[in-house]
């Protein structure tokens, strides 16, 4: 007792000072993550008290063809849309970086859709840009091409989320920037001096330089493409068609909870979707001793 | 040093409790208020619609509080969709408004739920006056024998067409009491000049269309015990019926039907001038008129089978107390001020239907414009054959979303109809259970 006494006598003020963090902390994420977890084994419809149900809402998951077409539909498109928005990201920061002048302004230019980016707006301008009369179509139209609807078809749908997300190439590019100016330049001079193309400069100097940055812009781009819901919500009107096209994974989840009035089924799929995260993770971590390179 | 540390304990208490007091929901603010008069009372109201029945309702709440100077009533509302996404999280959330715009599809569902309050003490005691209801309008807002919503105004379903376009087509109009052969018919005549004769409604929601279908069958969607009220038969008569006019090209393909299927008013298939016919609640006909110009538009009743049964069954909005509210008696009088008085049926005319109480509708009827009137008279005509029509089942939202599923993968071609009606069948026993 007394040395609690005294170590709280020693610390009291660390903890004063940590304070509105560990009340964040509690209240914002670990008391509804742990309600949450609680919920996911109930049956919940949130107007009678939740009733316990065991594994049921987990279980249930394999025989729902919803749920199982909204892990399609997510995983193909985290599968599409992270390498090509990386690639796109790493491609303008190259560009960018070969000491262009203005420099500043054409950064803040390419940024700017990833500021727009998750956003309602963007999400209707897309409608707009795809529909049937959209603009694409009437560049199309001008080429003689007849385009479908590309928003409204189930077999189109989903490439046109897959564009929008490489649009919002923004965040990765700066980091990518970032990385591509701490690239000592001598290695390069050397490279030149040896003769080695630039095909083989970018191959065997840019890359393994930056791979500890191609880990993080991975990593970060691969959970939020998981979690990506605004550009579905709206552009299918919140349901996910045509034909649960584009019902991605929170986009149902979010029906189950607010449409269909089963929160413990919903919760139930958010703590698998994190358990799927956090399990993809850890394999992308595992891996980069591989082909990650740090220079120490 | 003692002093700092007793500084630094009482701080720390501080914080703590600041941190419990974020962390309880915290509307015990706003907790007392007795029936004193005097004492200012707030109450929320929210209701579904577009942007002219936003300004028309803010206007005649502004009434209710010059009339009520203690009441203040803070407005919400929203678009048909978000309206009940919202409306249920903010029920689950225990902060719901005390006043509720209520419909006939979704109130079981809140109602057997024990989130809406039972009204008919409030009638008894006379705050809320049906005195000039007839007992069916009074008896559509019951559940289970028990009185949940008031009506502010009864509507029925029709079609809508334009005269001036079927007089340039050189199409004779719709008649009457016509039925689903004739419409197909009329719908395939229509393409033949040149015009899709009507929007596809074989899936989306499953009523009006497909309701009209079913109790024109003798069934009806849902049985009074909540399970499934028809037949797959039905179910494939119908797909059948829409299938083929989609083959014969008489109803906009799968792609364009989904992309225009959730526009605003002004811009969907109908107003655009894209199809010919289209099936609307009658209490919209002013605001559909209003969008042409060109021509004057007419309503014919919804078709029924050859031989077959009259469809009709009273729809229309409503309004509901929630069952936490802290001022049931205020919004109580809220309600009786939207449904009876003069000063606010001058402003709702028939915005959501013919008002509910018979002394009001004739008050409004000298009010209303030409499009108001014709609206009136449809739905009195569709009143008469009007017969009940059972609450829906809780798990009604996902049985529509199943039914909308499978209508799709007809019109995209993914399913035969029979694959589809058994799909749809299948998933119904399990949500319905």
């Amino acid at each position: 007792m007394q040395t609690f006494k005294k170590a709280w006598r020693r610390n009291a003020v660390a903890y004063m000072f940590l304070s509105p963090w560990l009340i964040g902390l509690l209240c914002l994420s670990l008391i509804p993550m742990l309600s949450s977890l609680y919920l996911s084994f109930t049956n919940y419809d949130m107007f009678s008290p939740p009733e316990w149900a065991g594994m049921e809402n987990y279980t249930q998951m394999f025989e729902d063809s919803k749920y199982l077409a909204s892990v399609k539909v997510t995983t193909t498109y985290v599968l599409l849309s992270v390498p090509l928005q990386l690639m796109f990201a790493l491609g303008v920061a190259l560009m960018l970086n070969r000491g262009l002048r203005g420099l500043k302004f054409y950064r803040a230019v390419y940024y700017v859709p990833s500021l727009f980016g998750g956003s309602v707006a963007v999400a209707l301008l897309w409608r707009q840009l795809f529909g049937g009369e959209g603009l694409i179509n009437r560049g199309l139209a001008l080429f003689g091409i007849e385009g479908t609807n590309w928003i409204s078809s189930p077999d189109t749908a989903l490439y046109t989320l897959v564009i929008l997300a490489v649009w919002q190439f923004g965040a990765p590019m700066v980091i990518f920037l970032a990385g591509l100016k701490q690239v000592p330049m001598e290695l390069y001079e050397a490279a030149r001096i040896d003769g080695a193309s630039k095909f083989k400069q970018f191959f065997k100097i840019t890359l393994p330089m930056i791979s500890p940055i191609v880990l993080f812009n991975l990593i970060m781009q691969i959970i939020h493409a998981f979690q990506a819901f605004t550009p579905a919500y709206i552009v299918s009107g919140g349901e996910g068609g045509p034909l649960d096209s584009t019902l991605f994974y929170t986009l149902y989840l979010y029906q189950k909870a607010f449409t269909h009035f089963d929160m413990g089924y919903a919760a139930a799929m958010a703590w698998i979707l994190l358990i799927a995260i956090a399990i993809i993770t850890a394999i992308i971590f595992g891996t980069s001793k591989k082909w990650v390179f740090y220079q120490e | 040093m003692k002093k700092l540390r007793a500084l630094l304990f009482s701080l720390i208490s501080v914080f703590l409790l600041v941190g419990v007091v974020g962390c309880s929901s915290g509307d015990s603010s706003k907790e007392a208020s007795g029936d004193g008069k005097d004492e200012k009372v707030e109450i929320r109201f929210t209701w579904w619609g577009d942007t002219k029945r936003h300004e028309l309702y803010n206007s005649i709440v502004d009434r209710f509080e010059e009339k009520y100077p203690n009441i203040k009533v803070k407005r919400e509302f929203g678009g048909w969709p978000e309206y009940w996404e919202k409306l249920t999280t903010q029920i689950a959330g225990g902060n719901a408004p005390d006043v509720v715009s209520m419909h006939q599809f979704y109130v079981a569902d809140y109602a057997r739920r024990n989130a809406l309050l039972e009204l008919s003490d409030y009638v008894k005691e006379n705050t809320i006056n049906q005195g000039d209801f007839p007992e069916s309008v009074v008896n559509s807002g019951k559940v289970d024998d028990k009185l949940y919503m008031i009506a502010q105004g009864v509507t029925m379903s029709g079609l809508v067409y334009n005269k001036k376009l079927f007089d340039d087509l050189g199409v004779e109009y719709p008649k009457q009491g016509w039925t689903y052969d004739d419409f197909t018919a009329k719908v395939k005549e229509l393409k033949a000049k040149g015009i899709w004769g009507v929007q596809d409604f074989s899936g989306g929601q499953l009523q009006p269309n497909f309701r009209y279908f079913a109790r024109s069958n003798g069934e009806d969607l849902f049985t009074e015990d909540g399970k499934l009220g028809f037949e797959k038969e039905t179910l494939v008569k119908w797909w059948t019926m829409w299938d083929e006019l989609r083959k014969a090209e008489a109803i906009p393909d799968a792609a364009t039907g989904t992309e225009y299927e959730s526009a605003p008013l002004e811009q969907n298939l109908f107003v655009t001038g894209k199809t010919a016919i289209h099936q609307i609640p009658a209490n919209q006909l002013y605001l559909y008129q209003q969008q042409f110009k060109d021509g004057e538009l007419e309503m014919v009743s919804m078709p029924t089978l050859d031989g077959g049964k009259q469809g009709e069954y009273i729809e229309g909005a409503y309004l509901s107390i929630t069952e936490k509210s802290k001022h049931p008696k205020e919004a109580a009088q809220f309600i009786n001020f939207f449904v009876n008085e003069e000063k606010a049926l001058e402003l709702f005319k028939v915005e959501q239907g013919s008002p509910g109480s018979t002394k009001m509708a004739d008050f409004v009827k000298p009010l209303l414009e030409p499009a108001q009137t014709k609206a009136v008279e449809f739905i009195q005509s569709a009143v008469n054959n009007a017969s009940t029509a059972p609450y829906s089942p809780a798990g009604v939202t996902e049985l529509e979303a199943a039914f909308k599923d499978s209508a799709s993968a007809i019109s995209f071609g993914k399913m035969s109809v029979k694959e589809a009606a058994d799909q749809f069948m299948k998933q119904a026993e399990g949500i319905l259970k």
